[in-house]
């Protein structure tokens, strides 16, 4: 009969242990929304769960100008997090809008990440944000930039025996204003057709681009930096002409598929338009952030 | 007419029951000593069944039996059991698959996690044929052969036609032509088909299953298995949905009862969701040609339609999806001359059969956006061609069908209104609307029951509370809540004192079921007619205590047995039943009632009416629709529950627009590629519109207390309007359901483009 062990160590050391023990015979779940889901389609067969919910250790969300998020926080925890709502609206925006309640009080942003999938609501901030992902095993830790962390659909840098345990994400710059939009048929419980996630900080004069960082879900076989469209607006007055060029920018460096969720040339369609519109939603914010 | 419990607003009388969990669903059967089925299901659309060696899952532990077709008595099914060309279909096939999920073979074990191991290791040889997977391709001379001796496929055909069409074109001044594609649907029902299947020593069998008709799956399931009917009992208290999938023999009910004469043990089959996506059945997709001719001013002269139907491996209501389209295709309008031709094809996909509203929303989606295509065209204004030529009271369909009420006229006028209320629109807003009729009780009678289409016994116990045996299935949709509503309008007692028993074949009396829109008429006539004659009996003995002047009448209303005219002599209806009991020697008062149509036309005896207006917002860069207000105005005849009325207005809006705009089932080689609730977009509560009903009270002769249908028709205007809607907005028409963003923009870069 087809059946798992399930484990539940009770600390992150135990876990890594097990890890040890099991190798690749073993799984790691989370919140489990997308381990069972798997399991039940027959994508994966473990013969070892080990669990980490509810592990204190990975649950915790740090606000202290920059911002450090354990591995193990719900999106629910995210989404009612005030400082996020505040001060990384990016985050609040795809967590808020990521599955049901249901959903959001048992997945994590820990299992959105590793589940690696092309997407993954939380991806494109996490990326615009230059997030550092701390990674342990029983060897020690080591850290990878969230852009170096996605290597293929459900596929990252995680080796076997390891496992994330918290994202670190540096203070934004001054004058910083950010936001995900994410375009799909129904408005609740949907899967993204793209994911966009923009953030501008800006000069001064609040017009002239010092930094712009845009990702994208769905657009390539994992979730991307749009570089070109970056390095385009870096340095110009951003308003709605500017914002255009980059969303065409943006759409022409994606490589999307054609699925039955959306044909590619509609994906970089809806690319174009939100670069655009999500953009614009910054400068409101920036503007909103500068005033008060 | 004055009434004291129809058309007061009430919850279902099974509602107390259902949110405290205490109902139960054939998927809570539980019966001692049971065992768990699991189907194998042809990974391949089209192929030759070689050889099943079931050896290997036989001797895993657990597993008690595998059926394969060869157990069976290889009877070809169907539901139109009239006409046997039309019943193709051997739930365990013992030749060939014809779909990717058609069950091959299935298993019996002590555990649903062994019985699935056990499909593992059934081996299955197969010789893949070629297959064909649109009814476009499947008529071309070279298609592979579905089912053998059926030129191009085409398994049913229909002509419907009456005037004279060819006359009528030549009048016109403006002809349109135009194709369309309708999708199918998934019925999607909270409950998945399922079955708990009971054989016992003594050669009869007992079978749990969510169905639309206990009485159809009781005389299906005795015709495969050579059983008597009455050896077949079928037990349904409560459905989790229907919707129109759930009254063909399916195989959790086929499956589970030969395994269960096989082992003389109880077997229980549910369907996983994806097993209810890729091999239930679904809404008939179709393709749709159109012509219409009409008259500078609007009037409509002549009309040519045929429709290619997608039907799938197999028969099952398709004849009846064909006729069915091919009617209400001219509703709700008067043609001079009308043509339709329809033809049904098979595919190598899953099987077609009714859905809610059944062909009809399809042909008002067709019908109604070439009407507005039309009005523009000839700058007409679109309410008013509708006017001009819609049906009114007492017109008769030309060798098809007599209408006896209509109030379509009046619902323009209100749905005229509330569009002038709006104004003026900003850009890419529209508002859409659309026409619809349907019937409110289908008469086809492919069955062949030898039984009254509806049947209902109303027993008084000594203490006045009246038990009603009715054969009509609730499904959801409420009817036990209306037929008591009916049995205590009529028998003057309140709605408290009526318990309602049906979905049991040993304890109700036959009735054709859930479908057609049927109950509220058919069933409740025959409600009617039993409470009116138990209540005759207890007039009869109140009449000889009270010894009145014999010119008085007597009544019942709200517990109160009284002289018509004088309300205010009378007697208690407790005491009147007590004291009669005694004076019939101890017998209850019984009534019994029933409902069979005689010269009603082709397909129903009464039909009812409405207008829907849909306001959205196109996102011109997206292509995405919002919905924003849905306003029906809706004859029905007389409302019977308000209450239930806007669960089944607000269910069917749900279900259309998901129709509309969201739902489809992509098919790609044969492979159903979304068959699971994230890919398969149900609509969600936050993505409806705002809905409100206005009703149209008209009084249908036919109808009991002069109600109609409400549950149905209400799901044929919603993908119109939105077609219209789209078309008001933004200017282009969306020839192919569903609306998705993708075509939207699609059209709207090609009209920039022009
Ligand atoms: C109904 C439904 C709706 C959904 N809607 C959305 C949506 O709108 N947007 C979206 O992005 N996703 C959605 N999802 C997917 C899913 O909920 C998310 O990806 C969720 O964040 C997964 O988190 P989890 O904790 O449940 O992960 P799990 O299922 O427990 O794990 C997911 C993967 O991550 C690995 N993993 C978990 N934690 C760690 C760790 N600390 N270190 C290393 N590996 C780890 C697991 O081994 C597994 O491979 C939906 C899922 C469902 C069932």
């Amino acid at each position: 009969m087809r059946t798992f062990e399930y484990l539940k160590p009770a600390s992150v050391n135990k876990a890594l242990a097990l890890l040890d023990l099991y190798g690749d015979q073993a799984k790691l779940i989370a919140g489990g929304t997308d381990v069972m889901v798997q399991w039940k389609k027959r994508i994966i067969s473990p013969q070892v769960l080990i669990s980490l919910r509810n592990l204190a250790e990975l649950s915790f969300i740090k606000f202290g100008g920059g911002l450090e998020i354990g591995a193990g926080t719900t999106h629910r925890a995210l989404e009612l997090s005030p400082e996020i709502r505040e001060h990384f609206p990016v985050i609040h925006d795809a967590v808020s809008n990521l599955g049901s309640v249901q959903v959001r009080n048992s997945g994590t942003i820990g299992g959105n990440i590793c589940n690696a999938a092309p997407s993954a609501d939380t991806a494109p901030p996490l990326l615009v944000l230059d997030t550092n992902v701390r990674i342990a095993s029983t060897k020690g830790e080591r850290t990878v930039a969230i852009r170096d962390f996605f290597r293929g659909p459900s596929r990252t840098v995680l080796q076997t025996g390891e496992l994330v345990t918290l994202f670190s994400i540096p203070a934004p710059l001054p004058r910083t204003g950010m936001a995900y939009s994410k375009h799909t048929r129904r408005k609740a419980m949907d899967l993204p057709i793209v994911g966009v996630a923009v953030l501008l900080s800006f000069e001064e004069d609040l017009k002239t681009c010092r930094k712009a960082a845009i990702a994208l879900g769905v657009a390539a076989p994992t979730p991307m930096r749009a570089a070109n469209a970056e390095a385009f607006l870096a340095g110009k007055p951003v308003d709605k002409t500017t914002l255009l060029e980059a969303g065409k920018i943006a759409s022409e460096e994606a490589s999307p598929r054609t699925t039955i969720r959306g044909s590619a040339w509609y994906r970089k369609e809806i690319i174009r338009v939100l670069v655009r519109r999500t953009g614009l939603i910054c400068m409101e914010r920036a503007k909103g952030a500068a005033r008060s | 007419m004055k009434c004291n419990v129809i058309n007061t607003p009430v919850h279902n009388v099974d509602g107390i029951a259902k949110v405290t969990g205490r109902a139960t669903y054939t998927f809570d059967v539980t019966v001692p000593g049971m065992l768990f089925g699991k189907i194998l299901r042809s990974p391949h659309p089209h192929a030759r069944i070689k050889n099943i060696d079931a050896s290997a899952a036989l001797a895993l532990n657990g597993v008690r039996a595998v059926v394969t077709g060869k157990d069976t008595l290889g009877i070809k099914q169907g539901i139109w059991r009239r006409y046997k060309e039309l019943c193709d279909e051997q739930i365990l096939p013992l030749e060939k698959v014809r779909y990717i999920g058609e069950p091959v073979a299935a298993v019996a074990a002590d555990t649903e996690e062994i019985a699935e191991q056990a499909l593992d290791l059934i081996e299955v040889d197969y010789e893949v044929l070629p297959a064909v997977y649109d009814p476009m391709e499947a008529i071309k001379k070279e298609a592979p052969e579905i089912h053998e001796g059926f030129e191009r496929n085409i398994n049913v055909t229909r002509h419907i036609e009456w005037g004279d069409v060819d006359d009528a074109f030549d009048e016109a001044d403006y002809i349109r032509e135009d194709w369309f594609r309708c999708s199918g649907q998934a019925h999607a029902c909270m409950e998945t088909r399922c079955a708990v299947a009971s054989y016992t020593a003594d050669g009869k069998l007992a079978v749990w299953t969510s169905t639309q008709s206990a009485y159809y799956h009781q005389v299906l399931l005795a015709d495969v298995l050579g059983l008597k009917e009455s050896d077949v009992r079928v037990i349904a208290k409560y459905v989790g949905g229907g919707f129109g999938g759930k009254f063909e023999l399916d195989a959790a009910q086929f499956c589970s009862s030969v395994l269960s004469m096989k082992l003389c043990k109880p077997v229980k089959i549910v369907f996983t969701r994806e097993e209810d996506f890729i091999a239930s059945k679904r809404r008939t997709p179709m393709y749709y040609y159109v012509r219409t001719g009409v008259k500078k001013d609007g009037t409509f002269l002549a009309r040519e339609a045929r429709v290619f139907t997608d039907g799938g491996a197999y028969t099952g209501m398709g004849a009846t999806a064909l006729y069915l389209t091919g009617f209400f295709h001219s509703f709700p309008y008067k043609w001079r001359g009308y043509r339709h031709d329809g033809f049904r094809v098979y595919t190598n996909t899953l099987p077609s059969t009714s859905m809610r509203g059944f062909g009809t929303p399809h042909a008002t989606y067709c019908s109604e956006l070439q009407i507005d295509l039309i009005a523009k065209e000839l700058g007409l204004d679109r309410i008013e061609i509708r006017r001009k030529n819609g049906h009114t009271p007492n017109y008769e369909v030309p060798g098809q069908a007599t209408i006896a009420s209509c109030g379509l006229e009046q619902c323009l006028d209100e749905i005229e209104k509330w569009i002038k209320s709006r104004g003026e629109l900003p850009p890419n807003r529209g508002i859409g609307i659309s026409s619809y009729g349907f019937m409110s009780g289908g008469i086809f009678n492919r069955f062949d029951t030898p039984y009254s289409f509806s049947s209902a016994v109303v027993t008084i116990n000594y203490d006045g509370k009246v038990d009603l045996h009715v054969g009509a299935q609730d499904i959801g949709q409420g009817s036990n809540t209306t037929l008591a509503i009916i049995c205590a309008e009529d028998l003057g007692v309140r709605l408290e004192d009526i318990r309602v028993h049906s979905g049991d074949t040993a304890e109700c009396p036959p009735d054709l079921g859930a479908w057609g829109s049927r109950q509220t008429l058919m069933a409740g006539n025959a409600v009617k007619m039993a409470a009116g004659e138990a209540k005759r009996q207890l007039l009869e003995f109140a009449a000889a205590q009270m010894s009145p002047n014999i010119v008085y009448d007597l009544d019942i209303k709200d517990r109160w047995v009284h002289l018509a005219g004088r309300p205010e002599r009378g007697l208690d209806y407790f005491e009147v039943v007590k004291k009669a009991l005694r004076g019939k020697d101890g017998q209850r008062i019984m009534g019994r009632g029933y409902y069979t149509p005689h010269r009603k036309g082709m397909i129903s005896p009464a039909y009812s009416y409405g207008v829907q207006a849909l306001e959205i917002d196109v996102d011109p860069e997206t292509g995405k629709i919002k919905l924003l207000n849905c306003v029906t105005a809706h004859d029905c005849g007389q409302p019977i529950n308000p209450l239930g009325l806007t669960g089944q207005l607000e269910g069917a809006i749900s279900m259309a627009a998901g129709y509309g705009f969201l739902e489809d089932i992509p098919i790609e080689d044969g492979m159903v590629m979304n068959p699971n609730l994230v890919d398969y977009k149900l609509i969600r509560a936050p993505d409806m519109p705002e809905t409100e009903v206005i009703e149209i009270e008209t009084y249908e002769p036919e109808g009991p207390f002069g109600a109609k249908e409400a549950g149905e028709g209400l799901t044929n205007p919603t993908a119109a309007a939105l077609a219209t809607a789209v078309l008001d907005a933004v200017g282009v028409p969306i020839k192919e359901l569903p609306i998705t963003p993708e075509k939207v923009l699609n059209a709207l870069k090609e009209k920039k483009a022009q």
